[in-house]
This record gives structure tokens, sequence and C-alpha cells, in this order.
């Protein structure tokens, strides 16, 4: 069972904001602040509370802190695939303009850093999200500003790469090393190695690593039968004791 | 739940709903004589009191739209209005004694505040953002105040904790007698029912800024069924339903939100005749349109079978668009869009706009559709995917990716995206948060190197059904 208002690693002090009308008062902001960077800190992910803050920020702009939004962001990128990134965005004033299409739309990121940030970080879930790996880390290594977005996210790269290995162990029985080196950016074979064994539990042979079977990966077919039951038929049954044609 | 209690669920559901139709259209011409003996003694009882007709006046404003047309100056008015009357109904000394117009007052009340609301954010919003009338921008710029968001959402939590109706709702729940916490306030009719319309203002609100999570947290003491007080209401259990599913759609719930469309439009097909004539038909219907849009895009990024009256009004309204986007590719991309946009809650920001720079204040509609939008292109190929591995049990990646005509990368890029979206979290029991995650797909597979192992779920036939509707046309 999953509740998205619910998380194990949150205080009991937020938990009481969370449930009252203290999750408008402007002055619970920093306590939410201090939270993320305990979150970033501590590797935990408290989608919900996040939320709260970002909605104090969306009531009131001028508390708005640019760094702490961004993080949340950051943080909100380490459990994809979910709506936690896209439920952080609709949050966010709409003059940041996530995903630009137009030119004014990108032109407004060359004016504000605060903007440039939010649609670069974009750009990394849009990656994510489509599971196009090998592209997500060469974006994030082709520009220095990822490098500051994701510096107060305590092993971030270790956390996406967590994550992508659990999304491949699920749809893969075994896969290439070349494959795997590319989609977690594990370039040296040495290291590779050590995560897939280490982290992962799997077993490299040769140039292939194969997964051990799970729930997820073990695709078996199987043909459902309809359930008959007495109960459905009462019905019918009963019509044909009331009308004794 | 598995795929074993899924498949046999519908039958069920289906006989408990024949039986229930019945009392539904019972149920619903009651209330609509109801509510015609209630205007009548109304009628007699306003013409009596003349002390009280300053009040009642204010009532009757507050339950009545603005027209379309209304100056700024109505608008500040019309707020100014709802202010005293909030203030004079939950800061008087004790509970206010009051006779009001209709049973379905409290409900137009609430139901009219928001929507005024919403309306002046997006016209104040379109005022800076196009420049067109310096006037009304000067006015605009001097009163940020009004209708500003933490009043609105000051009198609804006001309304709701005033009345202890979530304390109420939380002891009928328990089985419990309501009135044992209800308190002074609660107790009164009057109260009560706005405290508890105000529950469904709220989650319209949050939803309206982009907040859903929130919005469905809001109604955590709230049952979803027909025997829900909302029920009694038509609009209420329409616009319920309606923000309810929209929020779950976008949590990317899709199950979820084809649940909570399909239960009401099916409750409208069948009370469908009743209404016909009622004041708000047209709004009804208006709304009707956009929850099978809205039913169609959920059906196409998470295929499903929908009830027949529902997938038969869906093929009727949006036949052509509905064909193309389970079809997918970039070709469906304009027809997602196109739907979403007309069918999505007029979308607000809280704060006063930048009337400084007209270009900063977007449109929220377009940062919602846009960031929707994403996650249709993140999965535009899955109906792809599905149909071509439909087709087979074991399958080459690179093989397929030369029909498909793409890089074997892009291929297992798209594998993983769709075995991803056929995991979904869906509702079992408590509140609408909560979820199990669980295989929304028939289809399944896994990857041995490029080997792609595909497996199928298949539900074998269903003859009860098909029984139950022959022997009923038979005899």
């Amino acid at each position: 069972m999953v509740a998205f208002d619910k998380c194990e690693t949150r205080p009991a002090n937020i938990d009481a904001i969370l449930n009252g009308l203290d999750r408008y008062n402007p002055e619970t902001t920093t306590v939410f602040q201090d939270y993320v960077v305990q979150q970033c800190e501590d590797r935990t992910f408290d989608c919900y509370a996040n939320l709260a803050l970002l909605k104090l920020y969306q009531f009131n702009p001028h508390l708005t802190q640019p760094d702490t939004v961004t993080n949340v962001l950051v943080k909100a990128l380490t459990v994809f695939p979910s709506p936690a990134f896209s439920l952080c965005l609709s949050l966010l004033p709409a003059h940041t303009q996530p995903f630009p299409t137009t030119q004014e739309a990108q032109a407004a990121s060359q004016t504000s850093d605060f903007v440039e940030s939010v649609q670069k970080l974009s750009r990394l879930s849009t990656l994510l999200e489509s599971a196009q790996y090998t592209q997500f880390w060469s974006t994030l290594n082709s520009d220095d500003l990822y490098a500051d977005l994701t510096a107060d996210v305590a092993g971030f790269e270790e956390l996406v790469r967590i994550r992508i290995a659990v999304e491949v162990g699920k749809a893969f029985r075994s896969i290439t090393t070349e494959s795997l080196e590319q989609w977690l950016d594990l370039r040296n074979r040495e290291a590779l190695e050590k995560f897939v064994t280490d982290v992962c539990g799997w077993k490299v042979d040769g140039t292939a690593v194969s997964v051990p079977t799970n729930k997820e990966n073990e695709a078996r077919s199987e043909v459902k039968s309809e359930r008959v039951g007495v109960d459905m038929f009462g019905r019918v049954i009963r019509r044909g004791f009331e009308q004794t044609a | 739940m598995s795929y074993e209690d899924r498949a046999n669920a519908r039958p069920n559901l289906n006989d408990e709903s024949d039986v229930e139709e019945e009392t539904m259209a019972n149920d619903y011409r009651e209330q609509v004589n109801f509510d015609d003996s209630m205007s009548e003694l109304d009628r007699t009882t306003s013409l009596g009191g003349s002390q009280t007709q300053d009040i009642q006046a204010q009532l009757a404003a507050a339950a009545t739209p603005l027209e379309y047309q209304a100056t700024l100056e109505t608008k500040f008015a019309s707020y100014d209005n709802y202010c005293s009357l909030f203030h004079y109904i939950l800061n008087s000394e004790g509970p206010v004694d009051l006779e009001v117009p209709s049973y379905y007052w409290a409900w137009d009340v609430i139901d009219e505040f928001i929507y005024q609301f919403e309306s002046f954010c997006r016209y104040r919003n379109r005022i800076a953002r196009t420049g067109s009338n310096e006037e009304e921008a000067q006015v605009l710029r001097e009163n940020p105040n009004t209708w500003g968001c933490y009043s609105v959402l000051n009198v609804l939590y006001s309304l709701i904790q005033r009345s202890q109706i979530n304390e109420q709702l939380a002891a009928i729940k328990r089985g419990e007698d309501p009135l044992a916490v209800a308190g002074e306030y609660g107790s009164r009719p009057l109260y009560k029912m706005l405290g508890y319309f105000s529950i469904v203002g709220l989650l319209r609100v949050h939803c309206l800024l982009g907040d859903f999570s929130l919005a469905l947290k809001t109604l955590d003491d709230i049952e979803m069924n027909k025997k829900a007080m909302f029920a009694r209401v038509m609009a209420a259990h329409f616009t319920t339903y309606y923000y309810v599913g929209f929020s779950y759609m976008m949590m990317r719930r899709y199950a979820d939100a084809i649940r909570m469309f399909s239960h009401i439009l099916v409750y409208v097909s069948r009370t469908k005749n009743f209404q016909k004539g009622g004041n708000n038909y047209d709004a009804i219907a208006k709304k009707n349109d956009q929850m099978l849009a809205l039913i169609a895009i959920c059906v196409a990024l998470h295929p499903t079978r929908l009830d027949d009256t529902i997938h038969s009004a869906v093929r009727e309204k949006y036949g052509e668009q509905f064909h193309r986007m389970q079809r997918g590719g970039p070709e469906a991309l304009p027809v997602f869009e196109e739907l979403f946009r007309s069918s999505c809650p007029k979308f607000i920001s809280p704060t006063p706009p930048d009337f400084e720079n007209p270009a900063y204040n977007v449109d929220p509609v377009d940062h919602h559709t846009a960031i929707f939008m994403d996650e249709v292109k993140n999965t535009l190929f899955n109906p792809t995917i599905r149909s071509y591995l439909k087709l087979y049990t074991t399958m080459d990646l690179k093989k397929l990716a030369g029909f498909l005509e793409v890089q074997p990368e892009q291929l297992r890029s798209w594998l993983l995206v769709n075995k991803q979206r056929s995991r979904q979290i869906r509702w079992v029991e408590g509140s609408l948060l909560e979820g199990d995650s669980a295989i929304s797909n028939d289809l399944d597979y896994a990857l041995e190197d490029d080997l792609i192992h595909v497996s199928e779920t298949k539900a074998g036939r269903r003859l009860v059904d098909w029984y139950l509707r022959n022997l009923a046309r038979v005899y």
C-alpha cells in the first residue's frame, strides 16, 4: 500500500504542520526549507512536504529561494519514473515555462537564471522519463550549470544510477555490458562490475550481465477465466418466482 | 487487486448498478420535488418578514451568477458582498438563525463564490498580459487584495472548522452519531451544508491552483459513493467527480481517473431524462462532454475496457480524435493538446500579475498543458509498441527496430517506457491518495539481451454478462 501523503522518514513536527492550517503560514517556510536541506543530505525524499513548500512560495512569491526550488526539483529527479517532478512543476510560476516551445520562451531563460535552471532540469526529467539514459548522462556532463544545480544533493548521480538499474532489472533478464556502461555512465569495466555485483546483486559473465528472475521480468502468459457464482443469477431466479406465467 | 478480481468485478458491478438505477431515478425525482415544495414554502415566509429583507437580498445575491458582461466595479462589489455575508455568518455572536432561500442554496453560494474567484483571477491575468485596458489595470494594481487567494481559502477553511464537518464525517464513518461532535454551529443545517460544500470547494480551488495531491487529500473524510451528501445536489455530485478524476489524471493514475469519470457519466446518462429542462442542464451537458474527452485521453494513455454506454458515447462525440490518440505517434499530439485544453479546469495563478512585464504573465492553462504534454510526448509510442508485440511471442529487437525504422537504442527506450507506464498506482481502499501498484496491461514482456519474450494475460470469454442480457430480453 502506497499513500502519497505519507512518508516514513518524515519527522513528527513536519507531519503536524502538513495536517494543520500552519501549512499556509509563511513562517513555516523556513521549517520546510530546513527539511529540504535535510533530505538533500540524508538522501531521503518527501514529495508531499516539498509540494507544501512550493505552495507557500506560490502564495508568497517574495519568499521564494531559487536554490531551494531547484534542490526540490533535483530531488524529484531521483525518484523517476514518477509524477513527482511534474507535480512540482505545476506549482511553479507559469513564467518559468519549463518546456519552452516558442522563441520568446527560450529567450526568457536568458534573462533569468531561475528560469534557465528550471528549463534545464525539466530537460533532464524528460530524458529520464523517456528512458533515454545515455543522453541523460551526456546532457548532465555537457554543462557546468548542471554540476552547480546538483551539488547540494548528496549522491545525486548514484541515486539516479540505482533508479536506472532498478528499471533495467524489471525489464531485462540479461543485458550486454556495453548497454549498461552507457546507461549507467560507468565507462570503466571495473567500476561497472563492482556496481552491478555489489549494489544490484547481478552476475557478470564476459560481456553479458544476467539479472536474477523477479516478479517484473518474468513475463508469464496465462489465461484468466471468468468466475461464475450463483449470486450473479440472483435477479433472474427471483424473477422466475415472481412471474409465474 | 489481482487481474482475476478485476476481471470479475465488472459483472458484479453491473448487477449492482442495475438495481441501483431504479433507486437512483427515484432519488432524483424525490429531490426535484423536494426542491419545488421548499421554494414554495420559502415564498410565503419571505413575504412575511420585512426586517430580514436586507440579509435575504444578500443571501440571494450570493448564489446568483454575475452577468457575463459584469464590470470590474460589480466584481469588486460582489466580493464585498461575500465578505460581509461570510463575516456575518462566521463571526456573529453565536450561530445565526437564517432562513436560506432554497435547499440548493449552500451549494450555489460556494459554487458561485469560487467561480467568481476563478474568473476574476483569469480576467486580471488577461488584462496584465495583453495590456489592453490601462484604466482597469490601474484599478487592479491598486487593489491587490481583492479576491486574494488567502481570503478565499480562509472563508472555506473557516466554514469547515466552524461546522466541525470533518469531525462529523469521521464520526459517520465510524458509525457514530455526528451530532455528538457537531457542536453549536455544526448541528444547524446552514452551517453543516456550507461546511460540507466548502470541502468540495477546496477540492476545486486546489485543483485550479495546480495542487492535485492536496486536492485529493481534502476529501479524506468524504466517502465517494452515491450515498454521500454531495450526491443530493446534482451539480455538486458532478463537480466533485470531475475534479477528483482530473486530479488523478494529473497524478498519472489513469485507472482511477477513468473509474471516477465513468461513475459519474453513467449516473448522468441514467438520470438524463429527469434533468432536461433543469436550470443547469446546459452546464452539465458541457461538463459531460469535457469528461468524455478526458476519458478518451486517459484510455489512450492507459488502454482499458470501458463501460458500454460510455464507450459508445465517447465514440459518438470524439470518434475520430479517440481513434487518433489510441494509435499514438506524432500525429496524435495536436489531438491530445486540443482535447486537454478544452476539457481542463480554468487554471489560475493565485498572486496578482506583474503589470510592468506583460510577457511575464503566461496563462496558467498554457503552463499546465505544457507539463501534461511532456508526459504525452514521452509515452507517444506505447501504442505502436503494443500493437507490434501483440503479434509475437518472441521477437528480435533489431528486427523490430527495422520494422519501425528506428535505431535499436531508441526501441530499447520505448520498451522501457511502455513497461514502466503499464505499472500504476491504483486505489483499493482507504483515502483517495492511497493505492497499490498494479500491472495495468494484459501485455507484458522481458528482454534477454536482444530477444523480446512477450507474454499475454488473456481473459477467457465472458459469457455470464451476455447470457444474462439475453435472458432478460427473452422473458
